[in-house]
């Protein structure tokens, strides 16, 4: 062993993930946030099994891709995606922004974190790092729990597109994946807004409820026609694009605006709790 | 540590930067594709009418965005908001619609709504309607293809006669010109303006998009009578002049939709289904005239007529020398239903109407 290979080898990663695995453990181990990821995994499961009791609603009549359920399985992952959109998902990732740093903050744990000898921009980046990884878990688990469940309660069958047209389970899956990927997206920019406001304060519950409400106005806001001018700046406003994932064939212009507005959003929000972040006074 | 904890001002500098970078990105790339007029030769209005005609496109797809802005009245019953995926719900506001078209015989115009959507299908004599929100398909089998039917003789041979009949048939009530150039979904166009000479119709201008290249329209704007924007917009968005697949008309209903078989229509005999109906009359000509006819059936009462009488309760109620009725005033055009049963309707002022209800 040469010289040069040993110091390599004994000099600590550029990179150490020893961080962000810390952070993963603090969210996905904590109590409330498995009881949270609980609360998103029955939705998929009280969708699947009371249609199962109580029969597929009229086309209609219901929940957008509810009727279709009992065609193929893989439609209760999209029913409850659907359903969890407006409220319950970014409740799950505005607690988790919210609690970033406001809650670190607010049980007194900051002060030592902030003692590592890690630049604080690393510090906030390994956080969102962080919600985006938890957003990702939460949004899979959703769609996940709802495909095993339908396949296992209805089975696999041909996939009606929004289109009318048909195509296979695979091809189903892949859409469905898809979805997936763009309301990830969408969440992670929001996790942005959560990281920010969380900076600003101390109290990590303020914070998870601002975010939700910033959430509930906007679609709101995104409903009412006379305030057409502004629907396109709305955080959420893009956010049902994720049909357009379903069409045949599909049709990528509002996705791409839509991930654009949610990088922007995302951009600007990670700088601001950066620049909030990196001078703030930590007394607690 | 460094100066981003010295100097706060210049930190937050950063996200403010950001900010102004994203907004103006996205200000400006609307305006790189809506606004730069390009440099194209000079046309006449008569040059791009036959160029209209010598169009030989055979096929090609697109986005097309339709924008109504008529400054309607709230309607108590709404016939369907931006997310609508519903065909009747186009009388208002913006929509998505995507378009396939590969000749006479095969064409597909699908509306977008969120989460929804609502297709037209032709594939040579198979015509299909699709409705993903009620899973329904209605499905109408013509009776004869285009090329069977004799062509009427009289119609203009040339593009030339044609632009020529054209333009003789508006030009008595109409100006047109040609009215510089635009940029429509990033393709160079000519901008056709038809003005009505008479100053009482409401329709100030409509301006056509025809692209330079292609000599299709690409784009139509209504404008109404002192108004900044159009009060109709239909246009591309984005267009693909290659000719779309099969793949794209071969519509089949998926097995547990509910399919409605509709009847044949004769094609000899169009008139023959419609019920008797006495025919209306037309008062003035070109852009001004105005449609008189026999206001709709209230007296059965069915879920539609409910419907109807909950709309019309909403209209302002109004009464001068030439009687009384309900006003529905647009942008565009004007609408009166008088309480002895008359229905008119125009391009023009309420007062026009009036003056024709007086008879």
């Amino acid at each position: 062993m040469s010289v040069a290979e040993s110091s390599r080898a004994r000099r600590p990663r550029a990179v150490s993930t020893r961080l962000l695995r810390s952070e993963l453990r603090l969210i996905f181990e904590r109590r409330r946030n498995i009881a949270g990821m609980g609360v998103l995994a029955s939705v998929p499961i009280i969708i699947a099994v009371s249609i199962a009791i109580a029969g597929t609603p009229q086309p209609g009549e219901g929940p957008t891709f509810l009727s279709q359920v009992t065609s193929n399985g893989l439609f209760v992952g999209l029913a409850a995606l659907g359903a969890e959109l407006p409220l319950f998902l970014p409740l799950a990732v505005a607690a988790i922004s919210g609690d970033a740093v406001a809650g670190e903050a607010n049980i007194g744990t900051l002060r030592y974190l902030l003692a590592v000898p890690v630049h604080r921009t690393r510090l906030l980046a390994v956080k969102y790092a962080a919600i985006l990884i938890f957003t990702v878990a939460a949004v899979l688990l959703v769609a996940a729990v709802g495909v095993l469940l339908g396949f296992a309660l209805f089975g696999t069958g041909p996939v009606t597109l929004l289109s009318g047209t048909q195509v296979g389970t695979l091809e189903g899956l892949w859409r469905l994946l898809l979805v997936c990927g763009y309301l990830t997206v969408c969440l992670a920019a929001f996790g942005a807004i959560g990281l920010f406001v969380s900076t600003l304060t101390e109290q990590p519950i303020g914070a998870t409820i601002a975010v939700v409400g910033l959430a509930v106005i906007s679609q709101i806001l995104d409903a009412i026609a006379a305030l057409a001018p502004i629907h396109e700046y709305l955080p959420t406003h893009y956010w049902l694009a994720f049909g357009d994932l379903l069409r045949d064939p599909i049709s990528t212009d509002l996705i791409r605006t839509g991930m654009l507005s949610a990088a922007a959003y995302a951009l600007i929000f990670w700088t601001a709790a950066w620049a909030r972040f990196v001078g703030k006074d930590v007394t607690s | 540590m460094s100066v981003s904890t010295a100097r706060p001002a210049l930190r937050w500098a950063i996200p403010a930067a950001v900010t102004a970078v994203v907004l103006t990105a996205g200000v400006a790339g609307r305006a790189l594709t809506a606004d730069a007029d390009p440099a194209l030769p000079p046309r006449t209005a008569a040059q791009l009418l036959v160029d209209l005609q010598t169009s030989a496109v055979t096929g090609l797809s697109g986005t097309v965005v339709q924008r109504v802005d008529l400054g309607l009245p709230e309607l108590p019953v709404s016939p369907g908001g931006q997310g609508s995926s519903d065909f009747t719900a186009l009388v208002t506001g913006t929509h998505t619609l995507r378009v396939w078209y590969a000749g006479e015989q095969r064409q597909r115009i699908a509306l977008l709504g969120t989460l929804g959507e609502s297709d037209l299908v032709r594939n040579g004599r198979d015509v299909w309607t699709w409705s993903s929100s009620s899973n329904e398909a209605t499905h109408l089998r013509l009776p004869t293809t285009e090329e069977d039917r004799p062509l009427p003789t009289d119609l203009p041979t040339t593009p030339q006669e044609a632009a020529e009949a054209a333009l003789a048939a508006i030009e008595p009530s109409t100006i047109v010109v040609t009215d510089g150039t635009a940029m429509v979904a990033g393709r160079p166009a000519y901008e056709l303006v038809l003005r009505p000479k008479d100053g009482q119709s409401l329709v100030e201008q409509v301006r056509i998009a025809i692209d330079a290249e292609q000599k299709v329209p690409l784009r139509v704007r209504v404008y109404a009578q002192d108004a900044t924007g159009p009060a109709i917009e239909i246009g591309f968005t984005q267009i693909s002049f290659e000719t779309p697949g099969d793949e794209h008309f071969d519509f089949r209903p998926p097995p547990e939709a509910t399919v409605t078989e509709l009847p044949p229509a004769e094609a000899d005999s169009p008139a023959a289904e419609a019920p008797e109906q006495p025919a209306p009359t037309v008062v003035g000509d070109g852009w001004t005239a105005v449609l008189v006819t026999d206001g709709p059936d209230m007296t059965d009462s069915t879920e539609e007529t409910s419907e109807l009488e909950a709309i019309l309760g909403a209209l302002p109620r109004i009464s001068g020398s030439w009687g009384s009725g309900r006003l529905l005033e647009s942008a565009l055009f004007s609408l009166l239903l008088t309480d002895d049963g008359r229905l008119l309707a125009g391009a023009v002022s309420p007062q026009r109407l009036y003056e024709v209800a007086t008879g």
